[in-house]
């Protein structure tokens, strides 16, 4: 347990360390402290990174990284969520003048006397169960990176 | 001489998070694709990455084109940038 007092910063180690780990060795070896250990450590870089210009934007952009990319997958599910509003589903293109970037298209099969089915099982709302989960859990995941430099920031 | 190699090792490292990002979000849409069960293509150039499920034929197929594999990474670049910059000039020493 004392190990992870090597994860803080130098300059907080030389100021905190010795009281710390004395602190560390009274309190039980559980996952709890360990977490609250883990959590502490990075409280008190984001505080390093904060009190640095450069560090500080560089952290932004690695913020705005994750935000960006989880941006882009939400627009993925949203977009297959979009071509299935209707049943058989609907060749969905996503393109601005000349470029296409994505699209989205259904196969036809008039033939198969199995498309009817198909196109009726696409009516049925289990079929949008897995896309409306991974939408909420995206969701969900962008509004804890949004808030989470904030929720570090309070937390101090 | 100093300033230069700090440039060009912000330069490069800007670049490795954008590679990283993008391999996530390749990553992530595979991972999407086996789970709603779709037909993936991605064109890489003159190459196509294609991921088909020979389970279900009647699935739909998501195309992502050139044009998208570009647009995907400068706006990625640009969140990033975005980012970086709004925190550069609003920043202010902690009290």
């Amino acid at each position: 347990m004392k190990r992870l007092l090597s994860l803080y910063p130098r300059w907080w180690r030389e100021r905190y360390g010795r009281e710390m780990g004395v602190l560390v060795d009274e309190l039980p070896s559980r996952t709890g402290v360990a977490l609250d250990l883990l959590l502490g450590a990075a409280i008190a870089y984001a505080f390093v990174i904060r009190g640095h210009r450069i560090l500080s934007a560089a952290g932004a952009y690695l913020h705005g990284l994750c935000v960006a990319v989880l941006l882009q997958a939400i627009g993925f599910v949203l977009l297959i969520l979009y071509s299935q509003r209707s049943p058989g589903g609907v060749n969905t293109d996503v393109g601005l003048g000349p470029f296409h970037f994505a699209a989205v298209l259904w196969p036809v099969d008039f033939f198969s006397p199995r498309s009817l089915a198909q196109a009726l099982t696409r009516l049925l709302p289990l079929d949008w169960l897995p896309a409306i989960g991974l939408l909420v859990v995206l969701v969900a995941t962008l509004v804890l990176v949004m808030t989470a430099p904030r929720l570090l920031r309070t937390s101090r | 001489m100093r300033k230069l190699s700090a440039a060009v090792s912000l330069v490069l490292l800007g670049v490795l998070a954008v590679a990283v990002a993008e391999a996530s979000l390749v990553a992530l849409i595979v991972l999407f694709s086996a789970v709603l069960k779709l037909n993936l293509t991605i064109e890489l150039g003159l190459h196509y990455l294609h991921l088909s499920l020979p389970a279900a034929p009647y699935r739909p197929e998501v195309a992502v084109y050139n044009a998208g594999s570009i647009a995907s990474v400068l706006f990625t670049a640009a969140g990033g940038a975005v980012a970086a910059t709004w925190k550069f000039r609003r920043w202010r020493a902690p009290r």
